[in-house]
């Protein structure tokens, strides 16, 4: 009652009501309604030439053979005529040499368009509770073709999230799959597969891409792969936000080629680099939302909220949104129904003011395991300016194109005008090479603010994603000003970089961030309908810095200045923390290990493995000013929760992979393959296979393999430009005309003849 | 009967006269656009062939193998096209890779004639006449290839147009593509020979035209 029935206005942005912005550059789609105009004329041939052959004779009965013989001759010609006129028709039917290299299996063998033999549907269950968000997704592989069919998804999954389920459900039947090594998991769907049984997989790509395999998907039929995974709800300044991705930019694979491919430019799916070299597994077919079938890429998508607390407001900067409330259980849904698959669905829920938890702990038991999940927010410090040394990074790729870059440029223009003076800044930007508005970071002044202003207005999205060479611009590049100042020393420099992370190399970014940061904090902002928060997140951890994401022009002011009030300085460091009954064994099984630096607003999350709910924790640390902070947290108030051994488990595995990327090694991957193994987890050495006993493909029906498309992300423009409309209808209209004119001096000729 | 049949021949009469009133659009627009290309090199800024245009030349595309040469105008937009091949991505120089596209009814359809070694030139705003060799002629779907803009190497020019050449279907899915690279020295092997080559002598004529507009 107290916050009976709210819904989210979005309908007031620009962009959405200004879709065009796509139109304007990319031509229109080829106008199909006009296709059909193809088969008229050819049957319009026999038709006006039968009829004026039935009636010469009838009337011509009484009249000589003379006659008839003249209409035979007049006949004839029109016949010749019109074959004249109608065979560019039939000639559209021979295509000429048409080289299938590079062509997708969108396209038959006549070069015809088709739409994927399967329709996909998705439908998003999120239970939140607390601060965990457990999701059940269920795809749905609907074979619309007389084939069997095998489909491929590449999809991606909250950056965060651990993927613990997977049932295959084939009409009535349910299987349910286990985790394997990846080889082996790969191996056994293969085997399933050829030998005709119904068969599912999901692996990793990325910790937030995936690729789901269903195999032997009868004609006329459909496959259900349901997918259960948790995520830790994001926590910040008071706000609750929860984002489910539905389709990823298009990345860019920067490197050489490994393979000789014929034809580079043609586009589709990306072939292994040098720098990227599962290139193929990450680079699915991106397609408009019009390409595909009219229920294809649709998701339902409900969220049950329990947030333990009573709930302000609930709203969506994404997508509008009903929300019901029962006591405190919040149910919110999409107002219109299914949401097609092109943009993030974002959502957020905020306690009363003042009512904001500043701390919380969780416990579970697991197979005789204690598990504890705190949370701490330090107070708000005051605060200590210093002189800032501020680099602005945008990416200007052609990723970027349409919304995007608008916004980006808005972020950064409201960056700018954080800038007092005293502090020094640059801009770079970088598509296929980088390029800085000053040599060097220059004094905030207004001349030079105005530059920077008219430079950033100036920016257009083009060209690739070679993020490497932007990075060291930024981080090392940029020479120490000639006459540097003792007081320059004390500059706080940061970097904010404003992305849509779409690259396929992300792994070796940050290694390189972390090789050249030096005293730099670098902080992210992720840009556009469907940014790679992956990057966004490690980036930000790599570089020692914090990230937010702006969903669209009308709501960036907000996550904007809370960032920029962040970046100001950073709340605490140093921070120590003490469980209980200290112990080495403790230590090693508390993540994160080393916790980063909390900048405002940002809360200390905590898991362990081995402490029961008993004791105090404590938690310390310096604060900006040089003064130290310390507080403690009664573990003995923990609140019940569920799925703290997967968020440990994979904690714990991210602490591996990190401690490999330190030591520049290879990841102990037999040990992380256990640890995912035991908890029933997905990592990027384990998949999901489930797979039926009995075969139901015979072995004489082929199967036919289908990659399904991604939808391009809502607001921008695709990477690859579509070639033009570049035809006109003046041949046909020139045919059509003379044919009438033709007929019509038949049918005068006639007249004449028949009553002379 | 006489009322239907009259009927049916200022139908077909109209549509013959909209039909014809493309290619003859399109001609008439080149003559016009000479000018502005001129004016526009003389004043190296955009200038619109007439005051309403949303469109404005940015190039001269001459075809010597096939004795055609045709203003480029800016945009791919049913606007541009209709009275000239348009421009949809490049700028000035061989930075970057240059695309172009054309209607096959009028301008663009002598491409089916272009075979790989054929010589193109691209003249930009600063007068400068850029060689280019065709490489390859290809057809592709449009609905299930792109461009992709990031990987075209520089130096690279596309000219595209729909294909088949002959069809009526104005909507087809089809593109004949011809790919020609950057070729400086067939470029000055060419102005050697200047006065000797017949086959050239229209190319050149139009050459020296915009020059003289200046």
């Amino acid at each position: 009652m107290m916050f009976s029935s709210f819904s989210s206005q979005h309908s007031a942005f620009p962009f959405v009501e200004n879709p065009p912005t796509r139109a304007a550059e990319a031509p229109p789609e080829t106008r199909c309604e006009y296709v059909r105009v193809r088969s008229a004329p050819p049957s319009m041939a026999p038709h006006g030439f039968g009829r004026g052959f039935s009636r010469s004779r009838g009337l011509s009965a009484g009249c000589s053979g003379r006659v008839r013989r003249f209409m035979e001759g007049v006949s004839l010609w029109m016949a010749m005529l019109l074959v004249l006129f109608v065979q560019p028709l039939y000639a559209e039917a021979n295509t000429g040499n048409e080289d299938s290299a590079g062509t997708l299996h969108f396209v038959d063998g006549k070069g015809q368009w088709q739409e994927p033999a399967l329709v996909l549907g998705s439908d998003f269950d999120v239970r939140v509770s607390g601060l965990i968000a457990d999701s059940k997704l269920v795809r749905t592989f609907k074979n619309t073709s007389d084939d069997w069919r095998e489909g491929v998804f590449v999809f991606p999954l909250p950056e965060k999230a651990s993927v613990y389920g997977l049932i295959m459900k084939v009409g009535e039947r349910t299987i349910v799959g286990e985790v394997q090594p990846r080889e082996e998991a790969k191996k056994t769907y293969e085997t399933a597969r050829d030998a005709g049984r119904h068969a599912a997989t999901v692996e990793q790509q990325r910790p937030n891409l995936f690729t789901t395999r269903v195999a032997n998907i009868p004609p006329g039929a459909e496959v259900s792969v349901e997918l259960s995974y948790q995520q830790l709800v994001s926590y910040r300044d008071g706000v609750f936000e929860l984002s489910v991705p539905t389709t990823l930019t298009p990345r860019y694979i920067p490197g050489e080629p490994l393979a000789v491919a014929p034809q580079q430019w043609q586009g589709g799916w990306a072939v292994p680099t040098t720098e990227v070299l599962d290139a193929d597994a990450i680079s699915p077919f991106t397609v408009d939302v019009d390409d595909v079938a009219a229920d294809s890429h649709r998701a339902s998508v409900k969220f049950t909220i329990d947030a333990g607390l009573p709930l302000a407001q609930v709203l969506s900067p994404s997508h509008q949104v009903a929300t019901q409330q029962d006591g405190q259980v919040v149910t919110v849904e999409p107002q219109a129904g299914d949401i097609v698959m092109n943009q993030d669905f974002v959502i957020r829920w905020q306690p009363f003011a003042g009512q904001e938890p500043g701390a919380a702990v969780f416990h579970q038991q697991w197979q005789g395991e204690d598990y504890l999940l705190a949370m701490l927010v330090p107070g708000r410090a005051g605060k200590t300016r210093l002189p800032r040394e501020l680099t602005f990074v945008i990416d200007t790729s052609g990723s970027m194109a349409g919304e995007s870059i608008r916004q980006a440029r808005e972020a950064l223009q409201l960056g700018l005008e954080t800038l007092v003076p005293g502090d020094r800044f640059n801009v770079i930007q970088f598509n296929s090479q980088p390029h800085a508005l000053f040599m060097q970071p220059e004094m905030a002044t207004a001349n030079n603010l105005a530059r920077a202003r008219q430079y950033v207005n100036g920016l257009k999205a083009d060209g690739g994603t070679e993020m490497a060479s932007a990075l060291t611009l930024a981080l090392q590049g940029q020479g120490k000003s000639a006459g540097e100042m003792p007081e320059d020393a004390a500059r706080v420099r940061q970097v904010v970089f404003m992305t849509d992370g779409a690259v396929g190399n992300e792994s070796a970014l940050f290694s390189q961030i972390r090789r050249q940061l030096g005293d730099h904090r670098l902080f992210t902002v992720a840009i556009g309908s469907a940014p790679n928060m992956h990057f966004m997140r490690d980036a930000a951890r790599w570089g020692r810095g914090s990230y937010t994401s702006v969903q669209d022009l009308a709501d960036m002011s907000g996550p904007l200045a809370r960032l920029f009030a962040a970046m100001e300085a950073p709340v605490m460091t140093d921070i120590q923390v003490t469980w209980p009954g200290q112990s080495a064994a403790v230590m090693e099984d508390s993540f994160p290990q080393r916790p980063g630096d909390l900048f405002q607003g940002e809360p200390l999350l905590q898991v362990v493995r081995g402490v029961a709910p008993a004791g105090k924790l404590s938690v310390s640390g310096r604060l900006p000013g040089g003064g130290s902070w310390q507080q403690s947290l009664d573990l003995q108030q923990a609140a019940s929760g569920t799925g703290l051994n997967r968020y440990w488990a994979r904690e714990k595995i991210d602490s591996l992979l990190d401690d490999a990327r330190i030591e520049g090694q290879e990841p102990d991957k037999e040990r992380i393959t256990k640890l995912a193994v035991a908890h029933n987890l997905m990592s990027p050495y384990t998949s999901f296979v489930a797979v039926d006993k009995t075969p139901v493909r015979a072995a004489e029906s082929a199967l036919l393999k289908d990659n399904l498309p991604t939808l391009l992300p809502a607001g921008s423009q695709p990477g690859m430009a579509r070639y033009p409309q570049t035809a006109t209808f003046a041949p046909l209209m020139i045919a059509l005309g003379l044919l009438g004119l033709m007929l019509s001096a038949a049918i005068v000729l006639l007249q004449r003849r028949a009553y002379p | 009967m006489s009322r239907s049949l009259l009927l049916l021949i200022t139908s077909s009469a109209m549509l013959l006269v909209f039909g014809l009133w493309v290619p003859i659009k399109a001609v008439v627009a080149q003559e016009l656009l000479e000018i502005a290309w001129a004016e526009s090199q003389a004043r190296q800024t955009e200038s619109r062939p007439w005051p309403w245009a949303d469109t404005w030349p940015v190039a001269k595309l001459s075809m010597p193998a096939l004795g055609d040469s045709m203003i480029v105008l800016a945009g791919v937009h049913g606007e541009s096209l209709a009275f000239g091949p348009g421009q949809m991505m490049g700028g000035n120089g061989t930075e970057t890779a240059v695309v172009i596209a054309g209607h096959r009814d009028t301008h663009f359809r002598p491409l089916k004639y272009l075979e790989p070694g054929n010589e193109l030139r691209l003249q930009g705003r600063d007068g400068r006449w850029q060689g280019y060799r065709v490489s390859a002629t290809r057809i592709v779907d449009s609905r299930s290839e792109f461009i992709d803009t990031h990987k075209l190497p520089a130096g690279t020019l596309l000219l595209v147009t729909c294909y088949p050449f002959d069809s009526m279907d104005a909507g087809g899915p089809l593109r004949y593509v011809v790919e020609a690279q950057v070729d400086d020295t067939a470029r000055l092997a060419d102005k050697e020979d200047d006065h000797s080559s017949v086959l050239y002598s229209q190319a050149i004529l139009d050459e020296i035209d915009t020059v003289a507009g200046l």
